[in-house]
């Protein structure tokens, strides 16, 4: 699905990312765990396409094609899903038109027909039900007075009617309550599959009591300094990330 | 007497000969508009549209009343086609009743021409000397002197009107023709109406200018929705001079998006407690486009409230100009007024010049004003352009969410869509460039 080879990236012209090597197989879930600043939300930024950071050396391939040649919306479109640490709020958009509109540009761009109003509608309401956003979210403006929670729902909302092939989440866990953390992980938890795969950018191991890995990463310094099984994250726990990271420096 | 005033006059005064009251006022206008002539930068409530400057170089000489049927080029560009109302159609200024649907008026509902009105005898004294507050004051007076016909809009105490009227300049005079309309729109006690007015041109470099002269009863509701979309080549004026009742309510909404250069005016003053005023703008402008939205509210009694918001986007070299007044007398105690501009910059070439001004005499009352000026949000950008949804149509769907504070205020929802239905082929005419200015 997803190989990283020696990724540098940088921001006004300060390195953040330094050598990251990723191989990411399909229906893999993989933890990136650190600690603030480490370059966890870089990645996550670097994979969408954001292009206030700059690739400086290294590779990125997805589905066996350059991701770097690819527009925000073209990797959108190619199944690249990134759920916001913090979703922005767009007042006068309403979130079904939001939704409606995204769900639409990517089958469009997909050479897929649209879905019309009916359709569409229908889609929603049963995505929603699944996912305990109510209606009336969804003739709010997009996250406008959502609350954290709500936010996060409506992230995941988006996901599973976009249906990514590799979802990235980022610190999806911040800003949420241990109620809201149910919802949201059981929600990601449906959309596993052999064929999607999924970056869980965490500072915390609590997250990953609920949404389990088939692999951890710990990012330190904008490197991937220790790799293991999902066992790693209850290590770390333990230990905290200054051993590990020290070591590495 | 200014040069340039002298000059404009003479060419384009309306010669004496009309009703002596009429005749007097005329000649007064010509005095007063002559003595401080065409406003230029140096006068304070004209620093960001020079009037003088804009209209010099051009010998303006008075559009000529069109006879032949009027369709523009490529159609009707009248937003409001397809909501039914009453229609009454002024072409380059003057009443044209073969192109307005009059028929079936309601008892109590009275449209016609000012030219009729003044034929038959009717006297507009008060209206004619009504100059407004001092900012706006040489567009009455030009206007007073200048004006050949206009609308009356008369309806009864207690009268509902549901059906919409709807107001319509074309314009097609040409390079350097100017028209004056004068319009007088008077509602008696809880009487209600919705004024749909469109300014639609395509007859080049031409002047227009209108005054409306609105006069509100104790709990009278006028709702009024504009749209300027004058040639791109045109300079336009408006002036809107509204005194309002006790209980009455005045809502304004325009959508700006016509000529070279315009100064959309109005003052509001309030004449009866429990008053309410509205005056709502949304402007797109590209180019080297400018639209300054002048408003002045007058709280001269207490218990009214105004607001005044104001939404801007520029894009190429355009500038855009609020300046807001909310003045509170001594007496007006619980007042609340709010004023507000924010202005979205397209382009590093577009300006926004805005002054928001408060002028307080009372303690006990509520005020609020304020300006922004931004440039699209690069995080909402992101936001959207990361699920699918390309940089093109994600910006559209940013202005339009920005604009929509202020066209989501009609209420009636045929005519929001007629707004923001007008608001959508700005940006497909921006896409496909075949506007270009």
């Amino acid at each position: 699905m997803l190989e990283i080879k020696d990724l540098h990236a940088s921001v006004d012209g300060t390195e953040i990312l330094k050598g990251i090597t990723l191989s990411i197989g399909d229906g893999e879930v993989h933890a990136i765990m650190g600690p603030n600043g480490s370059g966890k939300s870089t990645l996550s930024n670097v994979l969408a396409g954001r292009d206030t950071y700059q690739i400086t050396s290294g590779s990125i391939t997805y589905k066996g094609s350059d991701l770097t040649e690819l527009s925000i919306e073209e990797r959108a479109s190619a199944g690249i899903f990134l759920a916001f640490q913090y979703p922005i709020e767009i007042p006068g958009v309403t979130t079904m038109t939001f939704l409606k509109t995204a769900v639409n540009a990517q089958r469009k761009a997909r050479g897929e027909k649209e879905l019309d109003a009916v359709r569409f509608l229908k889609l929603v309401r049963e995505k929603a039900k699944q996912l305990n956003v109510r209606d009336e979210m969804l003739k709010r403006p997009l996250n406008v007075g959502f609350s954290g929670g709500e936010k996060k729902r409506a992230e995941m909302l988006q996901m599973s009617l976009l249906e990514p092939s590799l979802a990235i989440l980022d610190e999806t866990d911040s800003g949420l309550d241990i109620d809201a953390l149910k919802v949201v992980s059981e929600g990601v938890n449906a959309l596993r599959a052999p064929t999607r795969s999924m970056i869980i950018i965490t500072h915390y191991q609590r997250l990953l009591n609920y949404i389990v890995p088939d692999f951890v990463h710990v990012l330190a310094n904008g490197r991937i300094v220790r790799s293991g099984g999902k066992e790693l994250a209850a290590e770390l726990e333990e230990t905290g990330y200054a051993d590990i990271t020290e070591s590495a420096a | 007497m200014t040069e340039q005033a002298l000059t404009y006059l003479n060419a384009n005064a309306v010669p004496s000969g009309g009703p002596a009251w009429l005749d007097e006022r005329r000649r007064a206008a010509r005095a007063s508009f002559g003595d401080v002539g065409f406003p230029n930068r140096r006068v304070e409530a004209w620093r960001y549209t020079d009037l003088a400057r804009l209209i010099s170089k051009t010998n303006w000489t008075p559009s000529e009343q069109e006879a032949a049927a009027i369709l523009p080029p490529e159609g009707s560009r009248n937003p409001f086609a397809a909501i039914p109302s009453w229609v009454i159609v002024f072409v380059n200024g003057f009443f044209r009743p073969d192109l307005s649907s009059l028929s079936d008026l309601e008892d109590g509902l009275e449209i016609g021409s000012l030219d009729a009105a003044l034929a038959g005898g009717t006297k507009f004294e008060t209206i004619f000397d009504a100059n407004g507050p001092e900012d706006i004051a040489p567009m009455a007076a030009l206007n007073a002197a200048c004006a050949r016909d206009g609308a009356v809009i008369r309806v009864a105490d207690g009268v509902k009107l549901d059906r919409p009227l709807q107001l319509l300049h074309y314009t097609t005079s040409g390079d350097a023709k100017a028209s004056h309309t004068r319009h007088v729109i008077e509602l008696g006690v809880g009487a209600t109406m919705t004024l749909l007015e469109a300014q639609v041109g395509w007859g080049g470099a031409y002047l227009a200018d209108r005054m409306t002269n609105i006069a509100l009863g104790e709990g009278a509701s006028l709702t009024h929705v504009r749209v300027e979309d004058e040639d791109v080549k045109a300079l336009h004026l408006s002036t809107v001079l509204a005194e309002i009742a006790s209980e009455a309510s005045y809502k304004a909404t325009t959508l700006a998006l016509g000529g070279l250069a315009g100064r959309l005016q109005t003052a509001i003053r309030f004449t009866g407690e429990g008053a309410h005023g509205e005056s709502n703008t949304a402007y797109l402008l590209r180019g080297r486009q400018h639209v300054d939205t002048t408003i002045i509210v007058d709280h001269a009694v207490p218990a009214c409230t105004s607001e005044a918001l104001v939404k801007g986007v520029l894009d190429g070299s355009s500038t855009g100009v609020f300046q807001g007044r909310v003045i509170v007398a001594p007496q007006a105690q619980k007042s609340d007024a709010k004023q507000m501009s924010n202005a979205l910059l397209l382009s590093r070439d577009a300006a926004m010049n805005a002054k928001p001004e408060l002028e307080i005499y009372a303690d006990d009352v509520l005020c609020a004003h304020g300006s922004t000026i931004g440039e699209i949000d690069e995080e909402a950008l992101f936001y959207l352009r990361s699920r699918g949804i390309d940089e093109e149509a994600a910006r559209r769907l940013l202005i339009g969410a920005f604009l929509s504070d202020v066209l989501e205020r009609i209420s009636l929802e045929a005519v929001q869509e007629a707004l923001t239905a007008r608001a959508n082929v700005w940006f497909e005419t921006a896409k496909s460039g075949s506007e270009k200015l």
